[in-house]
């Protein structure tokens, strides 16, 4: 019975051919320069790959060759955190979360500081969108966008209550406005996340406050919060506001309620566009955007929420190569406007919002109207920054998992559910 | 060579050969690996040892809803997916049962069904609205509607829901199998004796089917344990209203991972990996899995 | 179990399995609609499943078979390869573990039973980043050996090949040593045919297993070319929006090489086939 013996042998054997054949690795680079670029959304690899097209035709003699893969949201970061931890294994560049980026700016980052092409554009970017990816004074990360929050209002429901947008605003405006709305379309004002931190981190920041303060303590239970979450829990008892269906305002089911017309209204970010234009199809011309109301006059009335900062690693062999593609690929005029062009960003260039190609038309301007940085101009110098620091991953889990719910959904003391919160973060 | 191949000593070595050359190469070094790191604070470039700290820090809330959430799906799942499947699976595998074909093939569709995308099917099922199709449901009984996934007694049911929609074929297969290898005579002649269909059940294939019914209930507790998708699914990532849906991984991937503390992540592991090794021997003891004539 | 059926039971019993298997695809009924219209209209007014002749088109399909979506066919081919390599090794090497816990009595059987049970404990989360390390120094990062090796001996198979072998009578060894077998003769020509059920049933199992693991395979794989269909898939969810035309199109012709797989093999395990072996 060799049979046996020799057949396992024999298949071991193929195992062993069959996986090596596979084990080599595609490369066949000529002169250009392999730069290896990891992200969790296609557009963002499109937007680079194409931007790769155009630093090679500007710069023949130093030409790249963009190898870009998108992974799946948790798993870009997991990847990148592990591949760092190791040693070994990171690409040259890789775009991470702003919400993860805390964990990225752990212990030593194995980041390469950006100062030299980030400083001599100082003058003309949203720089606390850059702080934002910084530690110690160093520079770790380029956004895509400002993140501006603004006020999406639903004109025709607006319509209908005779209420006019232009006149919120202050917060009390807006409840009031909220008010006759839902007493003359029986439709709520608003809708605020329960599972997610999106309705009340704006307005904290602008309300002159922030979860964290500049050195990284918690300061979420402070009056400025307390008195945010107050006034949502009141708009919800009040049912000018409702809790959003599935939890946030990127459920599968929100995106529905939002089309029919559910809500009057929503405050999120600039770059909440692309999910009206593409999941709310129904209310194309139907939504102006506006800026923030405001709990006191001369507060600011915006705010920079969200990101994603590409960052170089310190395993990147051509550092100084990518530092040069990465400036121009998202620091330069230019790059700013194609991020707007394809991509639908609020770019953190302000000399780019003026640009005569920003008005140029595409789906966001069928969609909102022509205007949409004319208005975000007007706000230059309102976007409040926000503190994004090593506890940030800690302090938004516990505000997506309870802070919110038990102040919106459970009606619990909103001064209680953030001291709770912040005496749970270590 | 004839005397090795025939040698009833060294035969059994051979056999597990490819299992103890694959836990050396490829599970010493990491499973050591993680255990030391559950003394340690791993921050990028700078590790150090912390002595027992991680165990210490780790018994806190979070700690404890996981635990009870992971315990409480271990549970239900194991009190539908058993004797469910089970059932089930002696009906189709009756000579009599019309459309067997069929039914076996629908039964076993939703384990192939991608979960991320089912994920959006299920959230929609059980959304918080009133169109929404469970809360039809339930106002077609004259009941109000409700947020599925708001509170913890409803979102349990909906993961264990979800859990049977996705395991409910698979487990089938498990114990359709296992009715193969019982012989026809025996029923034949329980027959004889005058036996009716519930005494069949209960004597002949209940019992043989027994090593079948061990394997299921280790392998639905170590699922339990290690329940992570359905809930990261159903609430689209793993922040669930207040952590109605936290388990145990989930915990482990939010110290580990999405804070990147890993000495905390690895200390959660060990006591996940003793917590369901000491669950599993107790059972596999109770069915007297290690003694010497089974 | 056979014993006449009184009519109303049948029938009742008829009615439970249908509900059963209503159940079962109806989700898998409202993405294979969703699949063909418009990728907004799922989620338009809440879950629409609604048949609206007007609005199916075959747009998704013939969009994955397009250029603009060949990165899709591409994760489609490398988890073939994964899958089928896989599960083939998977079959051989766990089927001799467990059959040789199950049929012999020997020193330190029960403690590599219990490391089998240990290892299948073992959550991969904890221990990727080592593991990982490990990956590098093997040169098998960014390799479907990579992906495929460390788990190619798995112990869930070896588990139940065990417990199905135990539930094996004995005697055929002896039988089979009379007849002049070696040890290994009588476990390939022997056991095999009597596990054949088994087999069919985990060969469906691992082969599901390895077409939607993604965990692993997305640790050690780096490049776009290399990645695996769930990997790919769940790379068009994002928090910033999702990719719903490839995702529900794709997934559901993702179906296809598993359905296909548990139609061939699960005659192994169904009434009447195996139980002539036995006697061979």
């Amino acid at each position: 019975m060799k049979k046996g013996i020799t057949l396992t042998a024999t298949l071991a054997l193929a195992l062993m051919l069959v996986l090596s054949a596979c084990s080599s690795s595609g490369g066949s680079s000529g002169k250009a320069t392999k730069v290896v670029f990891w992200t969790f959304n296609e557009l963002h690899q499109q937007f680079f790959e194409s931007m790769a097209d155009k630093w090679n035709a500007a710069h023949p003699d130093e030409k790249i060759k963009l190898v870009a893969t998108t992974f799946p949201y948790d798993d870009n970061h997991n990847k990148l955190q592990v591949a760092l931890q190791s040693g070994k294994g990171a690409p040259d560049m890789a775009d991470i979360e702003i919400s993860k980026i805390g964990n990225f700016l752990k212990g030593e980052p194995q980041l390469v500081p950006l100062n030299d092409i980030v400083e001599p554009n100082k003058d003309n970017l949203v720089m606390s969108r850059l702080d934002n990816y910084a530690k110690d004074g160093q520079y770790y990360g380029i956004d895509y966008h400002v993140g501006a929050e603004v006020i999406y209002y639903n004109k025709e429901i607006l319509d209908q209550a005779g209420v006019d947008a232009d006149k919120i605003i202050t917060w009390d405006d807006y409840e009031a406005a909220g008010k006759q709305v839902l007493e003359k379309t029986g439709k709520p004002m608003t809708t605020v996340e329960t599972t997610d931190q999106w309705s009340f981190w704006p307005l904290v920041v602008q309300h002159g406050s922030d979860f964290l303060d500049k050195d990284g303590n918690v300061t979420l239970n402070d009056q400025a919060n307390v008195d945010v979450l107050t006034y949502l829990q009141k708009l919800v008892k009040e049912k000018v506001a409702v809790v959003a269906p599935g939890g946030f305002h990127h459920a599968e089911e929100y995106y529905g309620f939002m089309n029919g017309g559910g809500a009057a209204s929503i405050w999120m970010p600039m770059w909440y566009m692309g999910r009206f234009t593409d999941y709310m199809p129904d209310l194309k011309g139907k939504i102006i955007i506006k800026p923030m109301p405001v709990f006191k006059q001369g507060e600011m009335r915006s705010s920079g929420m969200g990101g994603t900062g590409t960052v170089i690693t310190n395993q990147s062999k051509n550092q100084e190569l990518v530092k040069k593609f990465l400036d121009f690929a998202k620091i330069s005029k230019e790059g700013n406007i194609e991020i707007w062009k394809q991509l639908g960003f609020d770019p953190i260039r302000t000399d780019a919002w003026t640009d005569p190609a920003m008005t140029e038309s595409n789906k966001y301007t069928d969609y909102f109207g022509k205007d949409i940085f004319t208005f975000l101009s007007s706000l230059k110098d309102e976007i409040a920054p926000t503190n994004i620091k090593e506890k940030t991953p800690a302090v938004s889990d516990v505000i997506k998992t309870k802070a919110m719910f038990q102040a919106l959904n459970d009606l619990k003391d909103p001064k209680q559910v953030l001291d709770d919160a912040a005496a749970s973060i270590k | 060579m004839k005397k090795i191949l025939y040698n009833q000593r060294v035969a059994p070595y051979v056999f597990v050969l490819p299992f103890v050359l694959s836990l050396a190469i490829f599970f010493v070094y990491p499973v050591i690996s993680t255990f030391i790191m559950s003394f340690q604070e791993v921050l990028p470039g700078q590790t150090h040892f912390i002595g027992l700290d991680n165990y210490r820090n780790l018994w806190d809330d979070s700690f404890y809803t996981a635990l009870w959430n992971s315990s409480k799906y271990t549970f239900w799942t194991i009190l539908v997916l058993i004797p469910l499947p089970l059932v089930l699976a002696v009906f189709l595998n009756s000579k009599l049962m019309k459309w067997s074909a069929f039914f076996r093939s629908t039964l076993f569709l939703p384990a192939l069904t991608s979960v991320v995308v089912a994920g959006i099917v299920f959230r929609l099922v059980f959304g918080s609205l009133d169109n929404s199709v469970m809360n039809t449901f339930r106002h077609a009984f004259g009941f109000e509607t409700i947020n599925w996934l708001g509170s913890s007694a409803s979102g349990m049911l909906v993961l264990v829901v979800l859990a049977t929609w996705r395991y409910l074929g698979i487990n089938i297969i498990y114990f359709m199998s296992a009715l193969q290898s019982i012989p026809s005579e025996l029923y034949e002649s329980a027959s004889i004796d005058g036996a009716n269909t519930w005494n069949k059940f209960w004597r002949i294939t209940l019992p043989l089917l027994k090593p079948i019914s061990i394997y299921v209930i280790t392998i639905s507790i170590y699922g339990g344990y290690s329940m992570f998708t359905e809930s990261f699914i159903l609430w689209s990532g793993n922040h669930s209203p207040n952590d109605i849906g936290l388990t145990m991984i989930g915990l482990l991937y939010r110290s580990g991972i999405e804070k990147n503390e890993l000495g905390l992540g690895s200390a959660i592991g060990m006591i996940l990996l003793l917590l369901t090794m000491v669950l599993n021997v107790i059972q596999l003891r109770l069915f007297g899995l290690f003694r010497k004539e089974d | 179990m056979s014993t006449k059926w009184n009519r109303p039971q049948t029938w009742l019993l008829l009615a439970l399995f249908v509900l059963f298997a209503a159940l079962s695809v109806f989700p898998f009924y409202s993405l294979l609609l969703a699949s063909f219209k418009p990728s907004k209209e799922l989620l338009r007014f809440g879950l629409n499943i609604r048949l609206q002749p007007e609005l199916l088109s075959f747009h998704n399909y013939s969009f994955i078979f397009s250029s603009g979506a060949e990165k899709y066919l591409v994760w489609y081919k490398n988890s073939l390869v994964v899958t089928v390599i896989y599960t083939v090794f998977c079959m051989l090497l766990s089927s001799m573990v467990g059959y040789g816990l199950a049929m012999y009595r020997f020193r330190g059987r029960n403690i590599i039973f219990l490391f089998v049970l240990l290892v299948m404990m073992v959550p991969i989360e904890i221990i990727m980043l080592p593991l990982y390390k490990q990956m590098i120094a093997m040169n098998l990062i960014n390799t479907f050996s990579g992906v495929i090796l460390p788990f190619v001996v798995s112990p869930l198979p070896i588990f139940f090949f065990r417990q199905y072998a135990a539930g094996l009578p004995k005697d055929f060894m002896d039988a089979g040593r009379i007849d002049g077998c070696s040890e290994y003769g009588i476990f390939f020509k022997i056991f095999v045919p009597l596990m054949t059920p088994a087999f069919g049933a985990m060969i469906i199992v691992q082969a599901l297993a390895s077409w939607n693991s993604f965990v692993w395979p997305l640790i050690v794989l780096n490049s776009g070319e290399k990645l695996t269909l769930p990997i790919g898939l769940s790379s068009l969810v994002t928090p910033y929006g999702n990719n719903y035309d490839i995702l529900i199109a794709g997934s559901v012709l993702a179906i296809v090489p598993i359905m296909i797989v548990f139609i061939f093999f699960q005659r192994y395990f169904v009434s009447g086939l195996t139980v002539g072996g036995v006697k061979g």
